[in-house]
């Protein structure tokens, strides 16, 4: 097998924790206010619904998603369905690598550097994304030490500034508009899909589905808490906070003695944030392999690569339109790809065990 | 010409060198024998004591089969084939001819010249055994023998080198090492055909799936007792002949960061000891990197009031921080090159010369400033805590010096990154590069970073796929 439970576990715990440090923060702050924990409840809650839902189908089938395609619907179905998949990952790492070059440019430099600054790390994502489920597997457990220890830094260096009761009272913000917050950035939610890329490539034991629908809830627990660190920091401003794991450990009291320990600790973090960027890619990567039968992995990574860095130098300067534009229609994408399908998938498979 | 005369020209005409020498000599009842052997690698007393004096009592009509009884040398071989007596004779053996015979008897004379069992010069221990390996193979595959007596210890010699034919010792435990890893070894140096083997790295280059790698493939181990713990936990152990320094294989990195005598002191302390190697080397590697990154790029990064003191250093510098570093770097590299090559007793006078001449008066003069020496001087001092590991981390030193200053903290971000993705899938005979951390590995993970006590290192690495996995029992149950 390619990669390990324990491996999808720690994806689900660290990787989503680590993508939705950055903007998802300020950008709930904006939809649903002091009740933004809510609004990020509804998505993991569907989340994990659909997590469960698709760890209990690995149950039922030692096949991957592609074959259980092809057995019920033909290979050409199984290869749109898939090429559709690629495009989705592709969709889904828009967005965030822009967040990541905004998110560099602003924390890694004194002063706005030029943009070439961060094209290094398409040789990065070119290398990792070219690599198969064992790279990402293994990235994962790397990055679990990496995780534990920096979020556990920063966050002890945030707590003290964080004022609870500015998350009181509950309930305050309409209910449409805490759902329309959770569906506005439900972009930072592909977890089902990756775990449906996964079926079939590891070995499903018993409570195995328990175990990742635990580890995506813990994961969606250290998000919660972080979330609530930084509203409680920064309540009715927080969303014009951008990045916002920058900004909860700044007011910590020993930074002047011992310097911005907690940018250190950010730096170190950012390698957990590109392992988290990267596996869309490697996804992306995957799915264009399988369905196009094309034995080159690394050519596939060099072409969704090229397209990425396209974009990012065509739309340089429209982050807040391509944000726009992601909070306005991406969310039907995601829930199709994310809810509707392994929902379906499942029904697949029941039809085909009555059959 | 008689048929002694005849083999031994033979011999003589291929090895024409003047040190391959014949010794003639006649039994009492008038037999011709002849010794042929290279001077200096044979030792000739034995052949008098072996060969010469059995042979006194040997008739004119005695039959090669008395000849082969009278020779009482514990390493005996017979061949008829002129080759297998050149062979030989190179190895440093002794071959007696007899007249009359086209057999001829191969006396094991070997004793090429070697030094003395010393303490290593770069794994010394203060506590646990002090003896390390030699030049000579077969000393050094003594020393292993004298520690392992175990019937199932196999050493397996083959010989590699077109011109040199060097001795290769292929060193494991059967029934403990995974199946078909030494066969995958013996396979692997034997596909190599170069003209001479100086050294055990030219194997290490050998047996590497990618020689080309900045990360090595094989483990190197200059002390019996550590090569020995390697090939009892399920590895396989290779000795040179010519080389003080074993190898071992599957490797992981973590491997370099073990020293023989965490396994001798205590286990709380052996832990400190190997967290403190992990943060040096991370140190060593990134301290020089975050300095010019921090001044170039991240001011923020330093504190306020070392920020005061460096920024009073640094005024009047001529030189960018990252130049500033570059040289710096590289004055220690010098240093460190030529301190290493020098003769001993220049030493001392390379020691003032770069401690005051350089840094002293560099500094003085304003070339250079005293954070830029500190940090290199400490990430010099950080990086020789784990010396096996030290080829690697110098050269990446260089570059992530290199990309920070231009690139700054985010190049060395991503760097550290690419490192991770490649070494995740990087692996030495099918054991992971950063197991047992990557694949995670859970009983393994007491020999890693932490050092359990014996008790809890019951199993053999599971990571190193063994047949036998239990290594400790304890009838106690402690």
């Amino acid at each position: 097998m390619k990669i390990s439970v324990r491996q999808i576990c720690f994806i689900l715990i660290f990787y989503t924790a680590a993508s939705k440090f950055l903007q998802y923060p300020p950008m709930l702050s904006a939809y649903s206010g002091r009740d933004l924990l809510f609004s990020a409840l509804f998505g993991f809650a569907a989340d994990c619904a659909a997590i469960w839902a698709v760890a209990f189908l690995s149950s039922r089938t030692d096949k991957t998603f592609y074959e259980l395609l092809k057995d019920n619907l033909g290979t050409v179905a199984a290869r749109i369905v898939y090429g559709f998949f690629a495009a989705f990952f592709i969709l889904i790492t828009i967005l965030p690598l822009f967040e990541q070059k905004q998110f560099v440019h602003a924390v890694f430099y004194d002063t706005t550097p030029p943009m070439w600054v961060f094209l290094p790390v398409f040789l990065f994502l070119v290398y990792v994304s070219s690599k198969g489920f064992t790279n990402i597997g293994r990235c994962a457990e790397v990055c679990m030490p990496i995780f534990i220890l920096m979020t556990i830094a920063l966050y002890a260096m945030s707590f003290g500034e964080a004022k609870f009761s500015n998350l009181l009272p509950l309930f305050k913000t309409p209910l449409p508009q805490i759902l329309g917050g959770s569906l506005r950035t439900s972009y930072y939610f592909a977890e089902p899909a990756y775990l449906l890329m996964f079926m079939g490539h590891y070995k499903y034991k018993k409570h195995d589905a328990a175990k990742l629908t635990l580890s995506y809830a813990a994961g969606a627990v250290i998000v919660l808490v972080f979330l609530a660190l930084f509203y409680g920091i920064y309540a009715g401003i927080a969303s014009s906070r951008q990045f916002a794991i920058t900004k909860t450990a700044l007011f910590f009291s020993a930074t002047e003695m011992v310097g911005r320990i907690d940018l250190l600790a950010l730096y170190v973090l950012e390698t957990v944030m590109l392992f988290a960027l990267v596996l869309n890619i490697q996804l992306a990567v995957h799915c264009i392999k399988t369905c196009s039968d094309f034995e080159y992995p690394e050519i596939i990574s060099l072409c969704v690569n090229a397209v990425l860095l396209i974009i990012l130098t065509v739309f340089n300067h429209d982050y807040t339109a391509i944000r726009r534009f992601y909070a306005g229609w991406v969310w039907i994408a995601v829930i199709l790809f994310t809810i509707v399908i392994p929902a379906a998938a499942w029904l697949l498979k029941r039809r085909r065990d009555e059959t | 010409m008689t048929s002694l005369d005849k083999n031994v020209g033979a011999v003589k005409k291929v090895l024409t060198s003047e040190d391959v020498l014949v010794f003639e000599f006649i039994s009492a009842g008038g037999k011709k024998f002849a010794a042929v052997y290279a001077d200096d690698i044979c030792d000739k007393n034995m052949i008098g004591e072996l060969a010469v004096k059995p042979l006194r009592d040997v008739k004119k009509g005695d039959g090669f089969d008395k000849v082969r009884m009278l020779l009482a040398s514990p390493e005996f071989k017979e061949s008829n084939k002129i080759r297998d007596a050149i062979k030989e004779i190179s190895d440093g053996n002794a071959v007696v001819f007899v007249d009359g015979e086209s057999d001829f008897c191969i006396l094991g004379l070997k004793k090429p010249p070697a030094r003395a069992i010393t303490e290593p010069p770069t794994q010394i221990a203060v506590s646990g055994p002090r003896e390390g390996f030699i030049e000579d193979i077969k000393t050094n595959s003594g020393l292993v023998r004298k520690r392992i007596k175990s019937p199932a210890l196999q050493i397996k010699q083959i010989k590699s080198g077109k011109r040199s034919d060097t001795n290769i010792a292929i060193v494991y435990i059967e029934g403990v090492c995974p199946k078909g890893l030494p066969e995958r070894v013996e396979k692997e140096i034997a596909e190599n055909k170069i003209d001479i083997i100086p050294d055990s790295s030219y194997v290490s280059s050998f047996i590497s799936k990618r020689p080309r790698s900045l990360f090595k493939r094989c483990a190197s181990a200059e002390k019996p007792d550590v090569f020995c713990a390697k090939v009892c936990e399920g590895r396989v152990g290779i000795l040179v002949d010519g080389s003080p320094i074993a190898l071992t294989v599957p490797y992981m990195i973590v491997e370099d960061f073990q020293t023989s005598e965490d396994y001798y002191t205590n286990s709380y302390r052996a832990t400190v000891l190997r967290i403190i190697r992990a943060i040096s080397v991370l140190i060593g590697m990134f301290l020089p990197a975050i300095y010019v990154s921090a001044q170039l790029f991240k001011i923020q990064l330093i504190p306020f009031r070392l920020l005061l003191k460096i920024s009073s250093s640094v005024q009047g510098i001529p030189l960018s921080p990252s130049i500033e570093m570059f040289l710096t770097l590289l004055v220690l590299e010098v240093l460190n090159e030529a301190s290493i090559r020098m003769p001993k007793y220049v030493g001392l006078a390379l020691s003032v010369v770069g401690a005051l001449v350089l840094g002293d008066t560099a500094v003085k003069a304003g070339i250079i400033s005293t954070p830029a020496i500190i940090i290199i001087a400490f990430s010099a001092i950080c990086l020789y805590t784990v010396p096996d590991f030290a080829e690697t981390t110098t050269t990446l030193r260089w570059i992530f010096l290199i990309i920070a200053g231009s690139i700054g903290p985010f190049g060395v971000v991503v760097l550290s990154a690419f490192l991770i993705g490649y070494l995740v899938t990087e692996n030495s005979y099918g054991t992971p590069l950063l197991a047992p951390f990557a694949p995670l590995v859970k009983g393994d993970l007491y020999d890693s970073v932490v050092k359990a006590n014996m008790y809890s290192l019951k199993n053999r690495p599971g990571a190193l796929r063994v047949g036998d996995k239990v290594r400790f029992k304890n009838e106690n149950k402690r």
